[in-house]
């Protein structure tokens, strides 16, 4: 079976490159990453565009010089934490509870309930009373917790607060202020003063028998538990407070939104609002009675008073801290709802590691394969189909035709080539289509040159003669008898323009000029440089711009073996 | 056709391509980008003080006219003054060409003064194992983006060893009157290393395979194989014969890649925050600063255009092989 | 949950139940949206956040697209074309919009032409009507109640969302200068920073990096904040905004207002300006003529409501407003500059001089030495100034970065000592780590914002703004978008901006739930393939 010429053609360099061992690696990675494009999908760990989170029951403890991680308690976020001289309580999400007596080890006993924990205080008998979400309030009758019926079952309970041996303090989101008689098991709803539902976060009890709430949008009351009567209270600020500390000796600390820190040095004394060095929100705080105060907060942010000014301690921490556990020289402060996984290390589960917002990086490159070989294969095809089209009619017909052609081809070469592609996706907005025009637009007048003159000989050749004379018409003289002819330098210039436009690609991605939500190498590249992280996070650096590299190489090595086939005066003597 | 009137032709063809691109930017640009002083509106400034900047930047003449306007003062060198800062802006794209070219030329002429014999050597050692790594480490460096290597240039040397400064063209804030004092400084040298080395790196690709290349192509000439039979040695007929008649390709090339780089690394100049006329390109089309963006794109075009015809006129002088068709 | 929003929902509930049955009849599904944003590269924040809000919406059954836009383009299409669904812009803290007057203004159905600044098309006539009244108001506690109740009446309607502020994170180095205070809106590069700093270390001129120039640093000429930034350095002002943004005497000592419309102010004696001249009332005069004679526009609107200045005495000039504007001694008295007559006078063109050509003759604590475009511009202490002797820096230079990277490197590497403009989130550890380095937190009063166009559906419907905006989840922007460094917006007047905002307003907290209900009860469901229908 005889092939016909365009095939045998095209059999000959495949043939020749076969012996090439260049062109054998470069087709060989070229699969490569041809394979991991279409089978991206099934090759990533993580969807590319999300957010990878952690809930953790994190503990930091204030160390010497910082404040370090020690091993977490559980995969669930803790939200509360109390203690007396006999043991420690923390409370979490999930009715996550976890018990340690003096000196001994965290446990957890059996989990009473689903809903989320928000608040825990133990009795001054050592009594421990938890609160959470669905009006759950849990109260310790020796060893056993016991549920407790509350008045309003859709209740979401925040604060919690022992003001004696038998009666509790609880408030809630919805501006609840619930009084629990622990003998009676009986609930009184107290009227706010302001009664607008605002939440009310956190409560403590006063040096002077009385207690303080305090909520969103600088909301304090102050209840009597005599009357139960309340009182608005104004602190020098109207952010949202978290969280209230008030210590034996009558300091007080009150923590919000936005670097809120209000301390009271003593009980007669003003409310002062400090000066914190960072304007993330404060989950809790801590006062002691010698006047040293700590707040905790989002971030990792954790802020020390000693006199003077607030000062953020290091702690090389992500997690969103939410209570405090004081006992004796130990300092611990507890966490964390979700948090960004950002800017980690590669490890087992983030091969890559993962960027600013927590992006999983192998993913990523895996999928930058795509866009990379999509444009750069559908650039090369246009700029070869124009190229070599306008090449063979302004080869073959000469004339005015060629004057044409050419000389539009001259204007062409005129043009810079970079600044005009970023001009065309600055004018038409980026989209994929834009970005291959944008590419193949001036990258054809190579091409058009090159086959042009190898046109301008070979329609002189005998052959073409030949069939010209038995009356073949333009067309098939063109594309069956002179194309085949320089098929070989189709191929490469197909090569070398793929390998220059995947570049291309990744230079137009790379200034921010690729098209949106869309993953490519060079845009992966865009945003570690828009971070500002990439001088530290190598991870994200080095892997795509080695994807770029590999693939435009193995490309160029196999352009170098078509070279050869393209013109055989470099076989020899080889 | 006599060479004089072959070399009219160029030139008259390179002033019609000058045009039909300056035509194309006009409107590509007045059409396309949005109000230059849509900006101002986060200043403050309502529709009716917006028109009245509008009318000082001859924005509400009829479009003819402002064209008109745009290439009888082209001609006569006025690109007007930017939008941005009414600073004349030929002046600014004259620097900041300047500031390209100094970057790119010690650049690609280090690449070339590596390349070229690097090449020629490789073509002797042909089919060797040196030859394929050679050539596989020219493609390496033409297979990376110059950006990205950039980034880890500066990753490894700039900021883990702090061997050099990171970015600009010097150590602010400086004394020096006029160009010529600002760039002969060993301040300036510093900060030139690390990007020049990159660009280097990447153009270095081309000279060393166009030279290996031609120099194959030469060896099969008659007249190296009549300097063998004459028994001259290799070495000698390397470089006295071949070399020497491989080198018009290499030039060419050279001339044409000069061309690509004034406009080129864009993504370098980036990376390096070199104040080069890519990223005022793309500064003032992202800006709607026309004459800006149309004067800079228009040296740009006209500096690649002569650097053609300097080719086209080398090419006819050198080589005896092309005739003026 | 607030009172006002009870109020509101159950009057729509009330409306839905009327027109129910028909439009049980004829569901339409609701028209597909498009959310414009900022480029990737402009502003990744506004960037991720508007695909933030297409998922939370496409899950409530909307179609939703985003399209990101060169920052042009996109002021372009909103402001002048007012061609949008939605959009997410942002308006910066100037300091002069401290007062209410400016963002109150972009609901006000007066700015909904194309062009002004309520493209949204706000239309609240009672609005409006509040909105002239504050701006006449000269009993401060009068006009706050007035600012109140605006953010109070508008809010239910939510013709905006306030996404959210984000806080300007900057740095400086503490062991070259210390006593560097930031100011909400401004950063460390207020116009006291300068006047405060006190070296520590052995260079006793402040040296400040940015990745922003001016525009240029013609007095009549100069469009863009940072001009003025680094002008209002070298000219005084009547009256500067303190810290704590109350206008303090500076060029001026004595602001009195005769009555509603006629505002006399004293001039300090004994001042000069840089060439010797002594600065005399009639170059304030001068100077406001000067500006309300010229085209140039950027202070228009605070010239607005001066009809007439005269020199009334030595040392003294009387200002004749059309009519009474409670923000005429903060922002017009502290933004106008004194520019020197006998300089000015013969300037016929003042907005064609070339860059060479531009005076830079003024009166102020600091003096004018060089600016050499896209590198460095300084200015050296004035010791005839009245304030000279608690300057402690001799002088000030800018060096201009071609971006944040390049600023940071420098400040790093104590090139610079502080940080005009804020760092990038990436930056921010590293500097934290760096023991030389202060971060400095700066909350903002400007911000992020995402406008509904009121004229087009789905967006003229309340409830349907409401649910959409119940369905942004805008804590979680701040939270993994700006890592915590921000606040979830409420009204048009930033919380940080204590003495106007509201406190007691509906926030519209992240609730799916709650967005859903109070789209069935204004008559909408979904479809089969749980697209909304009405």
């Amino acid at each position: 079976m005889t092939l016909p010429p365009f095939l045998r053609a095209a059999a000959k360099p495949l043939r020749l490159m076969g012996q090439d061992r260049m062109a054998m690696i470069g087709l060989a990675v070229l699969s490569l990453v041809i394979l991991m494009a279409l089978f991206a999908p099934l090759l990533a760990t993580h969807d590319p565009h999300s957010v990878n989170e952690i809930e953790e029951g994190s503990v930091l403890e204030r160390g010497e010089a910082r404040w370090t991680l020690r091993p977490s308690l559980g995969e669930l976020a803790l939200n509360d934490a109390a203690s007396d001289a006999a043991r420690d309580l923390i409370v979490g999400r999930d009715g996550t509870i976890w018990h340690r007596p003096e000196g001994g080890d965290w446990t957890q006993p059996e989990r009473l309930t689903e809903v989320d924990l928000h608040g825990v205080d133990i009795s001054p008998e050592g009594r421990g009373l938890i609160v959470g979400a669905e009006s759950t309030i849990l109260l310790q009758n020796g060893g056993d917790w016991a549920a407790i019926d509350a008045p309003d079952p859709g209740a979401e309970l925040r604060g919690v607060a022992w003001y004696d041996a038998q009666t509790a303090f609880m408030t809630g989101a919805g501006e609840q202020i619930w009084r629990l008689d622990a003998e009676t098991g009986e609930i009184t709803q107290i009227e706010s003063p302001v009664g607008r539902g605002f939440p009310l976060n956190s409560v403590a009890r006063d040096h002077d028998g009385t207690l303080l709430a305090v909520g969103e949008r600088g909301l304090v009351v102050r209840i009597d538990p005599q009357d139960d009567s309340t009182e608005l209270v104004r602190l020098p600020s109207s952010r949202d407070f978290n969280h209230i500390y008030i210590a034996e000796s009558g300091a007080a600390l009150v923590v919000g939104e936005r670097g809120t820190v209000l301390r009271r040095d003593d009980p007669d004394a003003d409310w002062e609002s400090g000066q914190a060095p960072d304007t993330r929100a404060m989950r809790a705080g801590w006062i002691g009675d010698d006047g040293t105060a700590i707040a905790v907060g989002r971030s990792g942010i954790v802020l020390e008073w000693n006199g003077g000014d607030w000062q953020v301690a290091p702690t090389e921490s992500e997690r969103h801290f939410r209570a405090i556990l004081v006992r004796g020289d130990e300092m611990l402060a507890l966490g964390s709802d979700n948090f960004v996984d950002r800017l980690a290390r590669p490890s087992a589960d983030h091969w890559f590691g993962t960027d600013h917002i927590g992006r999983d990086l192998y993913s990523q490159n895996v999928y930058g394969s795509q866009i990379a070989l999509m444009v750069g294969f559908i650039a090369a095809g246009l700029v070869v189909l124009i190229g070599t089209n306008v090449g063979l009619i302004a080869g073959y017909f000469r004339g005015r035709t060629e004057s044409v052609l050419m000389r539009t081809v001259d204007v062409l070469y005129g043009i810079p080539t970079e600044p005009f592609a970023l001009i065309l996706v600055l004018l038409f907005g980026p989209s994929l289509l834009i970005i291959i025009l944008a590419i193949a637009l001036l990258t054809w007048r190579t091409v058009a040159r090159l086959i042009r003159s190898q046109v301008l000989s070979l329609r002189e050749r005998p052959f073409v003669k030949a069939a010209r004379v038995a009356g073949a018409s333009h067309l098939r003289i063109m594309y069956l008898h002179i194309f085949p002819n320089v098929l070989p330098l189709v191929f490469l210039e197909l090569a070398i323009i793929t390998g220059a436009a995947i570049i291309a690609e990744a230079t137009l991605s790379f200034l921010g000029l690729g098209a949106p939500q869309s993953i490519s190498w060079g845009g992966i590249l865009h945003d570690a440089r828009l971070s500002g992280a990439w001088r530290t996070a190598w991870w994200w650096n080095l892997p795509p711009g080695a994807f770029i590299m590999l693939t435009v190489m193995s490309v160029f090595f196999i352009s170098r073996s078509l070279e050869v086939i393209a013109n055989p005066r470099l076989r020899a003597r080889e | 056709m006599s060479r004089r009137n072959y070399l009219i032709r160029r030139v008259i063809q390179a002033i019609f391509s000058l045009w039909v691109i300056a035509t194309i930017l006009f409107f590509l640009f007045r059409l396309g980008l949005p109000d230059p002083t849509a900006a101002l509106i986060t200043e403050g400034l309502n529709a009716e003080q917006r028109a009245a900047v509008r009318a000082q930047f001859g924005l509400e003449d009829p479009l003819w006219r402002q064209y008109l306007l745009y290439l009888w003062n082209a001609v006569q060198g006025d690109f007007g003054l930017s939008f941005a800062n009414r600073a004349p802006v030929a002046s600014v794209v004259w620097e900041r060409l300047a500031n390209t070219m100094v970057l790119m030329i010690p650049a690609i002429v280090l690449a070339y003064v590596i390349g070229v014999p690097l090449g020629a050597w490789l073509s002797w050692k042909r089919g060797t194992g040196t030859d394929t790594g050679g050539i596989a480490l020219g493609l390496m460096f033409r297979s990376a983006p110059p950006f990205w290597t950039g980034m880890i240039v500066i990753l490894v040397l700039g900021v883990w060893l702090s061997a050099f400064p990171t970015s600009g063209m010097r150590t602010l804030p400086y004394d020096a009157d006029g160009f010529l004092d600002k760039i002969f400084t060993l301040d300036f040298l510093h900060h030139l290393i690390l990007p020049a080395l990159v660009v280097a790196l990447f153009y270095l690709g081309s000279p060393l395979l166009i030279m290996r290349n031609t120099m194959l192509e030469v060896y099969g000439e008659d007249f190296i194989e009549m300097a063998r039979a004459k028994g001259l040695p290799e070495r000698r007929i390397l470089y006295n014969h071949a070399a020497r008649n491989a080198l018009l390709p290499v030039v060419t090339q050279l001339a044409v890649t000069i061309g690509l780089a004034a406009g080129g690394q864009v993504a370098v100049e980036g990376v390096f925050s070199w104040p080069g006329l890519g990223r005022e390109i793309f500064r003032a089309v992202g800006t709607s600063d026309f004459p800006l963006a149309q004067a800079s794109f228009l040296v740009l075009a006209a500096f690649i255009i002569t650097l053609n015809l300097l080719v086209d006129i080398l090419y006819t002088a050198l080589d005896p092989r092309v005739t003026f068709q | 949950m607030t009172m006002t929003r009870m109020t509101t929902t159950s009057s729509i509930a009330f409306a839905a139940a009327l027109v129910l049955p028909a439009a049980a009849a004829a569901q339409e599904p609701v028209p597909p949206v498009e959310i414009y944003t900022t480029t990737e590269s402009y502003d990744p924040i506004r960037y991720e956040g508007a695909f933030i809000i297409q998922e939370a919406w496409e899950e409530l059954g909307l179609d939703v697209t985003v399209t990101p836009m060169e920052f042009s383009t996109l002021l372009d299409r909103f402001y002048s074309e007012q061609d949008f669904d939605a959009t997410i812009l942002g308006w910066s803290g100037r300091v002069d919009r401290l007062d209410p007057q400016f963002f109150l203004g972009t609901l006000d159905s007066r700015q909904a032409e194309p062009g002004a600044n309520n493209p949204g098309g706000y239309d609240n006539p009672e609005y409006d009507e509040l909105f002239d009244a504050q701006a006449r108001e000269f009993d401060i506690e009068a006009r706050r109640d007035i600012v109140h109740e605006m953010q109070e009446l508008y809010m239910p309607d939510v013709p905006v969302v306030v996404l959210f502020h984000r806080d300007e994170v900057v740095a400086y180095n503490n062991t070259a200068f210390t006593n560097m205070n930031a100011m909400a809106g401004e950063g460390l590069y207020s116009e006291w920073g300068a006047m405060e700093a006190e070296p520590v270390g052995d260079r006793t001129t402040l040296r400040i990096g940015g990745p922003q120039e001016p525009d240029n640093i013609n007095p009549l000429n100069s469009t863009s904040v940072w001009g003025w930034k680094w002008m209002r350095l070298y000219y005084d002002r009547l009256v500067r905004l303190s810290p704590e943004v109350e206008p303090v005497d500076w060029a001026a000592t004595d602001v009195t207002a005769e009555d509603d419309t006629t505002i006399v102010v004293t001039l300090r004696e004994g001042m000069t300006f840089h060439d010797g001249e002594p600065v005399r009332a009639e170059d304030v005069a001068f100077t406001f003529d000067y500006y309300m004679d010229s085209s140039y526009s950027y202070f228009d609107s605070y010239l607005e409501p001066v009809d007439s200045v005269e020199v009334t005495g030595d040392h003294e000039i009387t200002f004749n407003l059309t009519e009474p504007s409670a923000s005429f001694a903060t922002i017009t008295l502290s933004q106008i500059p004194i520019l020197p007559e006998h300089v000015w006078a013969d300037i016929e063109d003042p907005q064609e001089l070339s860059p060479d050509d531009i005076p830079t003759v003024g009166s102020g604590p600091f003096v004018f030495d060089r600016y050499d475009r896209g590198e460095f511009m300084s200015i050296t202490t004035n010791p005839d100034h009245f304030q000279a002797d608690e300057i402690a820096v001799d002088g000030v230079e800018f060096l201009i970065y071609a971006d944040a990277e390049g600023v940071f490197t420098a400040l790093d590497t104590g090139e610079v000592d502080m940080t005009a403009w804020r760092m990038e989130p990436g930056q921010i550890p590293l500097a934290e780590d760096n023991d030389d380095l202060t971060v400095v937190s700066v909350p903002d009063f400007g911000y992020f914002h995402f406008t509904f166009n009121l004229r087009r559906e789905p967006f003229d419907d309340v409830a349907m703004r409401r649910a959409l905006t119940m369905a942004m989840d805008r804590e979680r922007m701040v939270n993994v978008l700006l890592e915590g460094r921000g606040e979830v917006g409420t009204s048009v007047i930033a919380p940080v901006n204590e003495y106007w905002h509201n406190p007691f307003l509906e926030r519209f907290e992240f609730d799916m739930e709650a967005a859903r209900a109070e789209l069935e009860e204004a008559g909408y469901s979904w479809d089969e393939d749980g697209m909304l229908v009405r």
